[in-house]
């Protein structure tokens, strides 16, 4: 047995070597640093200890305000819904009768990967091309059918920019979404379906009784999953629109960079940061009580 | 059915047939336009990168043309592909045998504190990157660790443990134990059976895991942008975003250097695609 004990210690210690210096530490540090004016441009001094003052500026800050609707409201409430939602509707429509009728299930599953095995850089920079005012597709499509007089310049007008922007998301996450939903779709028997129509259920009965509790926890896992992606994502709105125009799209991820590597003010990221942190670690409360407890009872 | 048919008049079952068949071309041309929204742009990109720059967006007169990728490849780009396998397969390699040994752990043996371990390890999967950019690097700076390999391969290590032990955790529960017992009566050691009895038969699920790990190194963009400055150790993406200037756009090197690199997600994509969604979906439809 005591064999054993040093077998665990052995093969856990570097997995966890890397887990607390990479993950553990940081998240330690990067506190401490909150409470100080560290500057980019003066790291080897370090910082001197000023208290909560970078909270209390990032509370007071109108601009703040604006980063946080951008990141809950934007980003992460309708981002999420709208994945969600189209996820929904495409999995049924792969999963509906005339689909499976004329045997098109594999090929629209092989080709609904295309968009999840491109690169996040890669789809943004095409779909940047797409939007692009002088040779993008879109507005060529829009001008040349007559919908709009003049060309429409998606990320750099505060009407289209967002919508824009969760466009390009979806277009890249769809698939994972949609393709759990398409599996659990696959696991309802049929006969269930079958029989609450010959009972006389309307469609509306059919999708309330049957399909959404079916659904619901791979609902619930995705959009947990989903959220936590989406929340911490920094490459979809740097790439697409460096935060901009101006600083309209900044979201909390964008700041902690700006505010660290453009503007230098170290401790002021790390404030964000933090509070990104203290935000997601609600969350990830929330996703150990539904998810990983659940895993745990499986697994052992 | 033949009696049910038999009491609904003739022209009333054919005007359904015809609402059928009207519903069905409209949901079969739905599901092509969605499918060509989903496919296009990434088609795209292969179909233009053989273009000239001249006649990439042109409507007809396209001259197909490698000069798109020579040129690329002998810019500085052809330093960032190297830069980029020898990052992901060095980190893939090492963050693989770390993850095995720990998801063996995890899967075998009883021990306390095992739960809340794998539990933090959970965790880490869902740990917001952007919060730890800061804090590294300050630590980097301070240690010498910007502009080099190692940082680089420690961060990569890093980031695919998590994923890569709660893979690896269910694929061995898909391997029977009794050939660990078997195999520890036959006086082989705990070590032994991992690598010599348990490890040739996990080999599918290890590659699967490595691939995945693979995929997220390959296309990481934000550690590279804050720990890589110096032009010889970018990486392909950062080279990538480089090319498409706010006023200036290099299409040919977008398009080609594109094409490079998705190409082998899509190739090693597709195969692994198939188990993880399954096994995603399993999870989640558990009751």
């Amino acid at each position: 047995m005591k064999g054993q004990r040093r077998f665990i210690v052995t093969m856990l210690t570097p997995a966890f070597f890397f887990l607390v210096c990479f993950y553990l530490y940081p998240t330690v540090f990067n506190v401490a640093n909150s409470l100080t004016d560290l500057s980019l441009f003066g790291l080897r001094c370090g910082g001197d200890w000023i208290g909560v003052a970078n909270y209390i500026d990032l509370v007071t800050s109108p601009d703040f305000r604006r980063v946080l609707w951008n990141t809950v409201i934007w980003l992460t409430a309708i981002g999420v819904t709208v994945r969600l939602l189209a996820g929904l509707g495409l999995a049924f429509l792969l999963t509906s009768r005339t689909i499976r009728k004329y045997r098109l299930e594999t090929i629209g599953r092989v080709l609904l990967l295309v968009p999840w095995a491109t690169p996040p850089i890669v789809a943004i920079l095409i779909w940047r091309w797409m939007l692009d005012t002088r040779v993008g597709i879109i507005n060529a499509l829009l001008t040349g059918l007559g919908i709009v007089d003049q060309p429409i310049p998606f990320l750099a007008s505060a009407a289209w920019v967002w919508p824009a922007l969760i466009t390009i998301i979806t277009w890249n996450t769809l698939p994972l979404v949609t393709l759990t939903f398409v599996a659990s779709l696959q696991s309802l028997p049929s006969e269930l379906v079958e029989a609450a129509e010959v009972d006389g259920a309307t469609r509306l009965q059919v999708m309330r009784y049957i399909y959404i509790p079916h659904l619901k926890p791979a609902i619930i896992v995705m959009g947990l999953m989903s959220t936590f992606w989406t929340f911490n994502n920094f490459v979809y709105v740097w790439l697409t629109t460096g935060a901009g125009p101006g600083l309209y799209t900044n979201v909390m991820a964008t700041e902690v960079y700006i505010k660290a590597f453009i503007d230098g003010r170290l401790g002021y990221s790390s404030a964000v940061g933090v509070l990104m942190a203290a935000i997601m670690a609600g969350f990830g409360l929330i996703y150990l009580r539904v998810i990983a407890q659940r895993e745990l009872r499986e697994s052992f | 059915m033949a009696v049910v048919a038999a009491a609904v008049p003739a022209a009333v079952a054919g005007r359904r047939r015809r609402r059928n068949l009207l519903g069905e071309c409209a949901l079969l041309f739905l599901a092509f336009v969605i499918m060509l929204v989903l496919v296009y742009p990434t088609a795209w990109i292969f179909i233009a990168s053989f273009r000239t720059p001249e006649t990439m967006f042109a409507v007809g007169g396209w001259v197909f043309t490698l000069t798109n990728y020579t040129h690329l490849l002998s810019s500085g780009f052809a330093r960032a592909i190297f830069n980029s396998l020898f990052l992901c397969a060095t980190s893939v390699v090492l963050s693989t045998i770390v993850a095995v040994s720990a998801a063996y752990v995890f899967s075998r043996l009883r021990f306390r504190g095992k739960r809340p371990l794998f539990a933090a390890v959970m965790l880490g999967q869902t740990f917001p990157w952007i919060i730890l950019v800061t804090p590294l690097f300050i630590l980097f700076a301070r240690l010498g660790l910007l502009n080099d390999y190692l940082g680089m391969i420690f961060v990569y290590v890093s980031v695919s443990i998590p994923f890569s032990i709660y893979l690896l955790v269910g694929y061995l529960e898909a391997v029977p134990r009794s050939l660990d017992e078997a195999a520890i009566l036959d006086g082989c050691s705990l070590f032994q059976v991992l690598w010599r009895i348990v490890f040739p038969i996990l080999l599918p699920g290890v590659v699967a895991t490595a691939t995945y790990a693979f995929l997220l190194c390959w296309s990481e963009y934000l550690f590279a942008l804050a720990f890589l400055t110096l032009t010889d150790l970018k990486t392909m993406p950062l080279l990538l975003n480089a090319y498409f200037g706010e006023n200036v756009v290099e299409w040919g090197n977008v398009m080609a250097g594109s094409a490079l690199m998705t190409l082998p997600t899509l190739l090693l994509f597709l195969p692994l695609q198939t188990r993880m969604t399954s096994g995603l979906a399993a999870g989640s439809v558990k009751q």
